[in-house]
Parts: C-alpha cells; structure tokens; sequence
C-alpha cells in the first residue's frame, strides 16, 4: 500500500517535473515580447481546441467539435478546425473563446470544449475505476480486497466512516452515493487538472457552481420541519427580531453553497496560477540563473498541489456533508449552521 | 451527537482534520456572506439608479450581521 502511493507520488511527480517548462517555453517563443498574464489566463481558461505544445513553426493542437444552436437556425455541428485563427464559419466566429455570431444573432455554445473534454474523461476514469472496484467486491465479497481495490477501500471507508457517519448521523447511508461520486470527482479532475496539457476543470467557476447546486438541492429536498423551523421561527430569539433573523437565516442557505463553490474554484485556480507565474519567471528576467531557483519553487507548489488536491476534495465532502446533516438532523439543541457538532469537536481547538 | 465513538487515537488525526476543515469552513462563509451581500446591495443601487447607495449601505451592514451571527453560532455549542 505504501508503495503503491509513492509509485504514484513519483509518477505525478516526474509528469510535473518533465512538462510544465516545456508547454511555457512554447508559449514565450511564440511571440517576442512575452506577456506572462495572458499566457497564465490562457491557462487556465477554457478554450475550444486542445492545444498541446507549439515548436518554433508548429502547432500542436486537437481540434474539438463546435456544437452551436442558434434559435431560428437550428444546430451547427463542424470542427473548431474551421474557427482557428479568426475564420468565420457558417456565420460563426471566436471572439476571445467565445463564440459569436457574425449577424449579430444570439449563440447557445453547446460545444464540447477543452473542459467538457475533460469532464467526460473524468467521468469514464472514475466508471472504469469505480466498476473494476464494484467488480472486485462482487467476485470476492467481504474476503480480502486486491489490486485497485484495495487502494480505494480504506478512502471509501473513510468517507463512510469519518464524513458521512459522524456528519450526518443515522440516515447517512443514502447520501454516500453522492457524498463518494463528488469526492472521487473532485479529486481525480484535481489531478487532471495538474498533469501537463490537460484543462484546469474544478478551477473553472461553472463547474464548481454545478456541484455547489447540486449540494444545495440535496439539502433542500432532505430537509425536515426542525431546519425550516429553525430558520423561520428560530428558537429563543424574540418575535420582534424574526424579520431581522429570517434574512440573515435565509442568506445562510445560499452562502454555504456559494463558500463551497468560490472555495474550490479559487484554490484550483490560485494553484495553477502561482506555478505558472514561478515558470514564467525565468522568461521574464531571460536568464538562465534563475532558472532553478523558479523550477524549484513550481515543483514544490506543483507538489503542494498534490495535497490540495485531495483536501479540497475532502473538505468539500466533508461540508457538504455537514449541511445534510444540518438539514436531516431531528434534534432541537444541535447545532444547525454548520451540522456535526460531535461531542469530540471541542477539544480539538487549539 | 449521533456518534458515540470517543476519540481514540488513530481517530485523532481526522477528527483534527475534520476541524481544521470546519473552521476554515467557517471563514470562508463568513467573507462570502459579506462579500455576497454587499455585491448584492452594489447591483440594486446600480439597478435602480439611487443617489445615495443605500443599498450597499444596508446590505452591507445585514451581511456583516449575518455573517457573524453565523460564526458565532456555528462555534459556539448548542447545549
């Protein structure tokens, strides 16, 4: 087991050593004056074609499909090939990755962009690994895991155990499923995320909104009287201050989504940008000196990344988890903002 | 609450993770609820043109009760 995960550290590792230079001194080669905002930007942003690498006189790009709807017009399906460098195509074009009509109509972009690419390559990683898992289990029961499964056991264990049991109490077993699938999401689009010419998905705003929403619905519909009541009629507090307290209760129900959703978006991006900004370093200052001093500093964040891959995947659960359980509690006296106050909480703070 | 577990020791050390989680939780709540909030307040006085933001104002003075309303009770226990 322990040599399993450092197989993996060491592999991830070696991908962030090896690439990350390599896709930047690309980008600086390809114009004069280098503008280190722009290519960090153009980093972490979406982008309808893949672009892998550049030389001096090529480009390595996969071009995605283009899948617009415009009302009146019906649906345009063709090759961002034909969009590259400013083209129109059947009356479409990229204005800074975005896509426009050139009669001024309105645009629904459907296309499958770099980050909706990803999306669905996380998700068939996550149906390939989860199945082998699922398999093993349902070949050798409760006799000793083996190969993949017996490295998502223990975190499988863990989230049922530490997350979802202590969060939500006795009615956990029917969120796990969710609770799992965004922990396992999160976590492997993360590491995607960080491995060289691949897209920056959970440090994109959109998708994290999605799982916020998704979280927020969940609460919404599992919530019992006790969470209602106490939001509008919170006990012991005067009747006079409930059309003070009913707001601020009411901005509690849409912050907490929001807090997960700006959470993880701004740690993933802030991740990426701060390696790129130590590689962009040795292109600003053009000096072979500083080279390793900027290499050494990216390859540390690029390995704190690795961390933070999985504890913003955790924390996310974790709240998440939280605020079901705050929504399905049946007590009166427990505490409802943040859910799980377990009895051994208090003596953790320091 | 629901977990009569007491903490042993190899629970320790997500139990410590669980808080540190928690309570980073917490501040990011607090700085969206004001953040949120006074974004909210900066639209309407835009939307509606007024003279005086007193929407910014307001909004901004609710939000920044809310959110510590909020942390107050998301750490204090409700025995």
């Amino acid at each position: 087991m322990k040599r399993l995960l450092f197989a993996l550290f060491c592999l991830l590792s070696l991908t962030a050593r090896a690439s990350e230079p390599v896709a930047t001194t690309a980008d600086a080669t390809e114009s004069e004056n280098f503008n280190p905002g722009e290519m960090i930007l153009h980093h972490i942003g979406d982008s309808h074609e893949w672009h892998w690498f550049s030389t001096d006189n090529d480009h390595y790009t996969t071009y995605l499909p283009i899948i617009a709807f415009r009302p009146g017009q019906g649906v345009a399906v063709f090759s961002s090939r034909h969009l590259a460098e400013g083209e129109v195509h059947e009356g479409l074009k990229l204005e800074h990755e975005h896509l426009v009509s050139t009669d001024g109509a309105k645009v629904y972009d459907f296309s499958i962009t770099k980050n909706v690419a990803t999306l669905m390559i996380a998700s068939a990683l996550l149906l390939v690994v989860f199945m082998t898992v699922a398999r093993g289990y349902a070949k050798r029961g409760t006799a000793a895991p083996r190969g993949v499964q017996s490295f998502f056991e223990p975190i499988i264990v863990f989230i049922r155990d530490e997350v979802a049991k202590k969060s939500i109490g006795p009615k956990y077993e029917r969120y796990l499923p969710y609770l799992l699938t965004v922990f396992f999401f999160i976590w492997f689009s993360n590491l995607l995320g960080l491995l060289p010419g691949s897209s920056n998905l959970t440090g994109n705003i959109s998708v994290t909104m999605t799982l916020a929403v998704i979280t927020l619905l969940i609460t919404l519909f599992s919530s019992n009287k006790n969470y209602w009541a106490h939001i509008f009629a919170t006990p012991g507090v005067p009747k006079l201050l409930l059309p003070i307290m009913i707001p601020v209760e009411l901005i509690g129900i849409v912050v907490k989504p929001f807090s997960l959703m700006v959470r993880l978006f701004a740690n993933i991006t802030a991740g990426h940008i701060v390696t790129l900004s130590f590689i962009s370093l040795i292109f600003i200052f053009r000096n072979v000196g500083v080279a390793p001093v900027s290499l050494a500093f990216g390859l540390f964040i690029n390995m704190l990344e690795l961390l933070v891959a999985i504890l913003q995947a955790y924390i996310f659960t974790l709240l998440t988890a939280m605020y079901i359980g705050g929504a399905v509690e049946d007590h009166h006296d427990a505490d409802y903002q943040m859910g799980g106050g377990d009895g051994a909480t208090p003596a953790q703070v320091h | 609450m629901a977990s009569p577990a007491k903490p042993t020791d190899p629970n320790n050390n997500s139990d410590r993770l669980r808080s540190v989680a928690r309570y980073s939780g917490i501040g990011v709540q607090m700085a969206a609820t004001i953040g949120l909030s006074t974004w909210a307040g900066y639209w309407l006085d835009k939307h509606y043109q007024t003279k005086t933001p007193w929407f910014t104002l307001g909004l901004m003075l609710l939000g920044l009760f809310a959110a510590l309303y909020n942390v107050i009770r998301a750490v204090s226990k409700g025995e």
